[in-house]
């Protein structure tokens, strides 16, 4: 048995947890989320730098949180997802046990939410290579090749919504885009609707994002769509220095003002 | 002789501020383009982003949204709100790669009448300059003339 695995097999025979969210063996290369309640299933588990899954989006299910007690495995992404989401008053009633594995490839355990928060502000990560790549170009394009660029990436769009589903901010229980009356967003996936919906899906999680990239990772069609938010999450730090998942105590960068928030464009 | 393009705008605008600016106008008997439709709002802060989406999708070739100046909202901070919003709004289209031109940003107070209406005849030049909307009114049908193609080059 693994480190991880004897950890977690502790943890189940102390009480501390009666559910873990974690990785097992890959299918297609990618490890799969995996959901274990007792102690013969902890052999599956496996927690590698290459499980890059935001797991923290199931701490949000209904029957997740009857569990109570739960664990999760978190790369840094998931853990300043999590500091995100007590941020936002959103695991209020979970009792979690959050484990991660450090930059040597040592298991942490978390004891309090001080603990994680610090550990998440020491190593706070960086946008990768990939998307720092992909940013710079999109931002040396003009204007018409940008609308180019985007508009052919949302022609392929299908509508499936997997970068809602995937993503752990994303927890309405009710979304606009199945509302009808209106019908803000036509249900078909045609390029204006899509447009719209990707517009509509940056607004509501700029200032949230907290760039875990999955939204793009998960796209069937590999639209970047991450990057839309990742753009806005800059724009919001440099213009009113808030940063995403960095405190429990964030505020939420447009539900709040300040009287001297400058601008160039209003006449 | 071609027929001068008439652009159609929607101005979204507060109802202390800006509609009683535009009401001034009125009263005023000041002329100014006729090319807006006016859309009134409680406040700027209600002016969702995707009305204006929406105005683009029903065939506006431009929107002003105008409201009170700062530390003016009748509701003490919408307009503050407001501001973050379009300011982030405002970036996330152009880094998409939408016309941010075609969107005018504006205070216009009770008192300014003549602001509105100069505004309103700046924002209708500036669109009768740039032309219809095309680029965003023909998304649906390029789709259509690409699988047309695939289908007569087959």
């Amino acid at each position: 048995m693994t480190s991880l695995q004897n950890k977690v097999t502790e943890l189940f025979e102390n009480g501390t947890i009666n559910l873990l969210i974690g990785f097992k063996e890959a299918i297609h290369k990618l490890p799969v989320p995996c959901f274990i309640d007792n102690v013969s299933q902890v052999e599956q588990l496996i927690f590698t730098p290459s499980c890059k899954g935001n797991l923290s989006v199931y701490l949000l299910k209904t029957e997740v949180k009857q569990a109570k007690k739960v664990g999760i495995l978190a790369n840094v992404a998931t853990l300043r997802a999590i500091v995100q989401l007590v941020s936002e008053n959103q695991l209020g009633d979970i009792e979690k046990t959050v484990i991660t594995l450090d930059a040597k490839g040592e298991l942490v355990v978390f004891a309090t939410m001080d603990e994680l928060e610090a550990y998440v502000q020491a190593n706070f990560p960086d946008l990768s290579e990939e998307d720092k790549k992909l940013l710079d170009q999109l931002n040396a394009m003009s204007r018409t090749e940008r609308w180019q660029y985007w508009t052919e990436q949302f022609t392929a769009c299908v509508k499936c919504y997997a970068c809602r589903a995937v993503c752990p901010m994303c927890y309405c229980s009710s979304c606009t885009v199945e509302g009808n009356q209106p019908q803000w967003i036509k249900v078909s996936s045609e390029t204006t609707g899509n447009l719209e919906w990707h517009t509509m899906r940056a607004m509501h999680l700029g200032g949230r994002c907290i760039n875990c990239g999955e939204c793009g990772r998960i796209c069937p069609v590999g639209i970047p769509v991450h990057m839309l938010t990742v753009k806005m999450n800059q724009d919001i730090e440099a213009e009113f220095g808030a940063k995403t998942g960095f405190s429990v105590k964030n505020g939420y960068a447009l539900n709040s003002f300040k009287p001297g928030d400058k601008e160039q464009f209003i006449k | 002789m071609s027929e001068q393009f008439e652009p159609k705008i929607v101005a979204f605008v507060c109802n202390w501020c800006t509609y009683a600016g535009a009401d001034l106008a009125g009263t005023s008997r000041t002329k100014y383009a006729t090319n807006v439709s006016i859309i009134r709002f409680p406040c700027t802060g209600r002016i969702d982003f995707m009305l204006l989406m929406k105005a683009f999708e029903n065939g506006a070739d431009g929107i002003i949204v105008s409201g009170c100046h700062p530390n003016d909202c009748h509701y003490t901070s919408g307009n503050f709100h407001a501001r973050r919003r379009w300011i982030v709004f405002r970036s996330l289209l152009d880094f998409m790669g939408f016309d941010t031109d075609r969107i005018t940003f504006s205070w216009v107070s009770a008192a300014e009448g003549t602001k509105w209406a100069g505004l309103v005849n700046e924002v209708t030049e500036k669109i009768r300059e740039k032309g219809p909307f095309t680029e965003f009114k023909k998304l649906d049908y390029s789709i259509l003339e690409k699988i047309e193609n695939d289908v007569v080059t087959e």
